[in-house]
């Protein structure tokens, strides 16, 4: 049941702002507000409720390789072909659901803004919402499918009503592309349900089967690279920087942080969980490819002029680093992605919200036109840096304990595939990913001080003014979440180690 | 045979007692169509699983549900055609020599074929009550009496009788192999011979034509065209409707031993469809050809139907929709976003469980086609959607909308919400699959 709240209360937030007359923009705003702190609080108590039942099972479930859901709803839906309303929590799901509500909550209280048509924006935003949610819950592929579709369309308005720029080119570009790539996932969906000869979409019972060896071959890439669509792989990244520099704050907030990361989710989940043999033939070809995003990304940022821009190349680098660590199919790698996405997610989430934040004050975006904004907005320029500390990795942040567990991923770890040369090629890939680091901090310190630093150019912006409340809850509560992370690891970790452990289980051949 | 007879009789009384009242009473005419449909609907669930006339008439649980989806369908048409036939003035009226609640006495007719049609068992049955279904839908295209709908309906009669006349030589070459007209028994006593694939061409190019299966479709831009728009809308559902019962009754009860062998004729065709269609609606214009193009690829362009009736003929004309006419956007959105089979409305699980069959007889390639197809087909539903929501408003595009308008489209949606959600329907269809 709790579980089942967390999805829908979203829905129901929004049908009550669907619900209020146009006439009262505050209340809608109050009530989105309202519906996205209550979850906030749903999902601290489940978490609380995950702790319980997980230390009901006590040592067990520190070395259980058995796949264990907890909070489990199942009901039969679709009998005929096997299709079940399955929901459950465990501990990844659990990471990406609170990464999400933190998110939401922030980027609601970003759009505090938002006057022009407000009572879609926020109805859309909470719809998107209810089906990142379904996506992160869900057990059965079906209802998987159906909500990640739910998460993806909105975003098409949410770009062409309120965006900025070129945003019906960047809204149908960036619809069309995520949409291509779930027409990827379908086909592999189905492969999934009739290759298994299981006829079930239950991903619990899937995971129990011996697809032949050959099957997994194909199947693999096509669902890894239909995840890979929206979690910003190397050649098919291209929607990102359009789709976020283009979208309104929240939206990018969001999608940023929260949507690119269904991409990693699916491929831990379901390409590699379920393919283990695939992902073995296929992982080093895809270590490559991320080696490629994690350079590809960062170089892209140094060149930028735009601060959207700029974040959203540096989220295709870091997008890069999930799945670099999902492909070096071991326990640190894996563990790494996991951390990553949590703590890109928040940090992305950051970035964007601020970005929107000083483009609301100085209606420019371009970083040469910026310059001694520390002076006169303290509040918003210490939040970017620290935002930008920890997506260079400095220790203390959740950056570094993501970045770190995922080179040591690539590097030391003992991969199942890593026999001979394929062993000397992670170690490869890996150091040349490692470049990565020396360059973020390139691009994020310069970036940042000519934005920041020095004497006040322009001089409208000598009068400007420092964040309102709303704003400075909504950016605070992520600095803290980033820097808690970052001192106290083992609050994401003792969560994530017991799910990902089957995941390695079926790749070690163990069912 | 009750939902049959009831409407027939609604037909008649509407032609007769429409002679002898005046036109100011008329709309008291109204309520027969609406009455004898709502009976008709009514009397479907009471029917029970049986046999009649010595076979060549029978029911079945899925007969059941295309029945009330027919009847279904002509209500709505008949509650959408209100203001096209009242709108006439008298003048018009007798210039064109026009009687106006002949539309609907037609529609009638028109149902009646459709409902023998799913239950005939019958060669002839089967072929009257097609040509029964059809031959209303050739004077209803023709309705508007102007030079395109003109063209519309003639073009609609030649290829409908050619296709007709394949189809009937198709079914006498069944009845000359096997000297039975009984569908499940020509099923069981065909042997596959040359003459057999021959007239089983004929029948699926007659299939073809009624689906507007490509490279059979080439009528179906001109009709939807020329047409009144209500028409088309009826065109795009019902008679789909009718073709995809004709088609079920001939491939699971005559080809029914040897179905696999058309399994790829069948999907070659599908994707033809599906890609052609699609690729050639990306660049119309004109939204009637539109839907028609898009309907070429899919059935079910109800909901866009409506918004034609407010003669909106080119794209351009939605611009900014959503603010002039947020219900009617609002509708028309979700109609498209169910066409494009976006969960959760009743296009998804439609789409889902056609790809399912097409995956369990290993047509992965076809699923491949068919998933990227629909991504082609939200490419210009979102287009639309782009003029109703993101395009500034013209002030031209202000047109009244009328109440009952306002609560067929609500309906329309909550109906297609529930269909995606409730699996009732689906799984009468599965049963019957599977048995």
């Amino acid at each position: 049941m709790q579980v089942s709240c967390l999805v829908f209360l979203p829905l129901l937030t929004a049908f009550l702002v669907i619900m209020t007359p146009r006439r009262f923009s505050y209340l809608i705003r109050w009530i989105s507000v309202f519906g996205t702190g209550l979850h906030l609080a749903l999902t601290i108590m489940i978490s609380f409720l995950f702790w319980a039942e997980a230390k009901g099972d006590g040592e067990l479930l520190r070395t259980s390789l058995v796949f264990k859901l907890h909070l489990v709803e199942k009901i039969s839906w679709f009998d005929s072909l096997g299709i079940q309303y399955f929901v459950g929590i465990d501990g990844i799901s659990l990471t990406m659901v609170v990464l999400t509500s933190i998110i939401i909550f922030a980027g609601v209280l970003a759009s505090w803004n938002v006057k022009e048509r407000a009572k879609e924006f926020f109805a859309l935003l909470l719809i998107l919402v209810t089906g990142v949610f379904g996506v992160f819950v869900s057990f059965d592929l079906f209802l998987f499918f159906m909500f990640y579709e739910l998460a993806v369309l909105p975003m098409y308005l949410l770009i062409g009503i309120w965006g900025t720029g070129p945003k019906e080119y960047a809204a149908m570009k960036l619809t069309l592309m995520l949409l291509i790539g779930s027409a990827f996932i379908l086909v592999g969906f189905f492969a999934l349900y009739y290759g298994s000869g299981f006829y079930t979409f239950d991903l619990i019972k899937l995971a129990t089967a011996n697809f032949p060896v050959d099957f997994q071959r194909w199947v693999f890439p096509m669902i890894f690279v239909g995840f890979g669509v929206i979690g910003a792989l190397y050649p098919l990244h291209t929607w990102s920087p359009d789709g976020h520099s283009s979208a309104p704050t929240a939206v990018s907030m969001l999608h940023a942080g929260v949507l690119m990361k269904l991409g990693g989710y699916g491929a831990l989940r379901i390409a590699v969980f379920l393919l283990p043999e695939g992902a073995k033939y296929w992982g080093l070809f895809f270590m490559g490819l991320t080696t490629i995003n994690i350079l590809y990304g960062s170089f892209g940022a140094i060149w930028q002029k735009d601060l959207k821009y700029f974040t959203a190349y540096s989220s295709v680098s870091h997008c890069g680093f999930v799945l670099f660590g999902i492909s070096a199919l071991n326990f640190m790698g894996m563990k790494g992605a996991v951390i990553q996405m949590f703590s890109h997610g928040i940090m992305t989430g950051l970035f964007f919200g601020l970005i929107g934040m000083v483009y609301g004050r100085t209606h420019t975006r371009i970083i040469s036109e910026m310059g001694g904004l520390a002076r006169v907005m303290p509040w918003l320029a210490t939040c970017f840096y620290i935002g930008g500390l920890a997506s260079l990795g400095l220790p203390g942040l959740s950056g570094f304990i993501a970045e770190s567990h995922v080179f040591l991923g690539g590097f030391f770890g003992h991969s199942l595939q890593s026999v001979g040369q394929s062993g000397a090629l992670m170690k490869t890939f890996t150091l040349i990913a490692t470049l990565s680091i020396v360059v973020t901090a390139v691009y994020v310190l310069r970036g940042l001080g000519r934005v920041f630093q020095g004497p006040i150019e322009n001089a409208e912006f000598a009068n400007l003014e420092d964040a309102m409340l709303s704003e400075k809850l909504s950016t605070g509560i992520l600095v803290v979440v980033l820097i808690v992370v970052g001192l106290y690891p083992s609050i994401l970790i003792d969560v994530i180690e017991p799910a990902i452990r089957p995941v390695l289980n079926r790749l070690a051949g163990g069912l | 045979m009750l939902p049959e007879i009831i409407v027939l009789i609604t037909a008649f009384t509407l032609m007769f007692v429409d002679l002898f009242l005046k036109r100011e009473t008329r709309y008291f005419l109204m309520g027969i169509p609406l009455g004898g449909l709502a009976l008709a609907f009514i009397s479907v669930f009471f029917l029970s699983n049986r046999k009649s006339f010595g076979g060549q008439f029978s029911l079945e649980n899925i007969d059941l549900w295309l029945k009330v989806f027919f009847i279904l369908c002509a209500f709505v048409i008949a509650i959408a055609s209100f203001s096209f036939i009242l709108g006439e003035s008298k003048e018009t009226c007798h210039k064109k020599q026009i009687y106006s609640f002949e539309f609907l006495t037609i529609l009638l007719f028109n149902l009646s074929g459709m409902l023998f049609l799913v239950s005939a068992r019958d060669l002839l049955t089967l072929y009257v009550s097609l040509e029964l279904s059809t031959l209303p839908l050739f004077i209803l295209t023709a309705w508007k009496r102007d030079a395109l709908s003109s063209e519309a309906g003639l073009k609609y009669v030649v290829l409908g009788a050619l296709a007709s006349a394949l189809l009937l030589l198709g079914f006498s070459i069944f009845y000359g192999l096997t000297g039975t007209m009984d569908l499940v028994l020509i099923g069981r006593s065909t042997n596959v011979s040359p003459l057999f694939w021959f007239a089983s061409v004929l029948v699926i190019s007659a299939i073809g034509f009624k689906l507007t299966l490509v490279p059979f479709h080439m009528w179906a831009p001109e009709v939807y065209q020329g047409a009144p728009t209500v028409v088309t809308a009826y065109l795009s559902v019902a008679s789909k409707g009718a073709g995809l019962v004709l088609m079920f009754q001939i491939f699971f009860r005559i080809f029914g031993a040897s179905i696999s062998s058309f399994y790829f004729a069948i999907a070659l065709l599908s994707a033809l469809t599906m890609t052609l269609g699609n690729v050639v609606a990306i660049v119309q214009e004109n939204i009637k050809r539109f839907m028609a193009f898009s309907a070429i690829s899919q059935a079910g362009y109800l909901i866009m139907g409506f918004l034609g009736g407010f003669h909106a003929n080119s794209q351009a004309v939605l611009q900014g929709l959503s603010r002039t006419h947020p219900l009617i956007a609002l509708s028309m959105m979700i109609g498209l976003f169910g066409l494009a089979g976006i969960p959760p409305l009743s296009g998804f699980i439609g789409k889902f469980f056609l790809f399912s069959v097409a995956a369990s007889s290993g047509f992965y390639w076809l699923v491949a086609v068919a998933a990227i197809n629909s991504v082609i087909s939200l490419y210009y539903y979102l287009r639309i959607v782009r003029q109703m929501y993101i395009e500034p408003v013209l002030e031209t595009t202000v047109f009244p909308m009328k109440l009952s308008m306002g609560g067929l489209l609500g309906s329309l949606v909550v109906i297609s919400v529930l269909l995606g959600l409730v699996p009732v329907f689906y799984e009468t269809i599965l049963w019957t699959w599977k048995n």
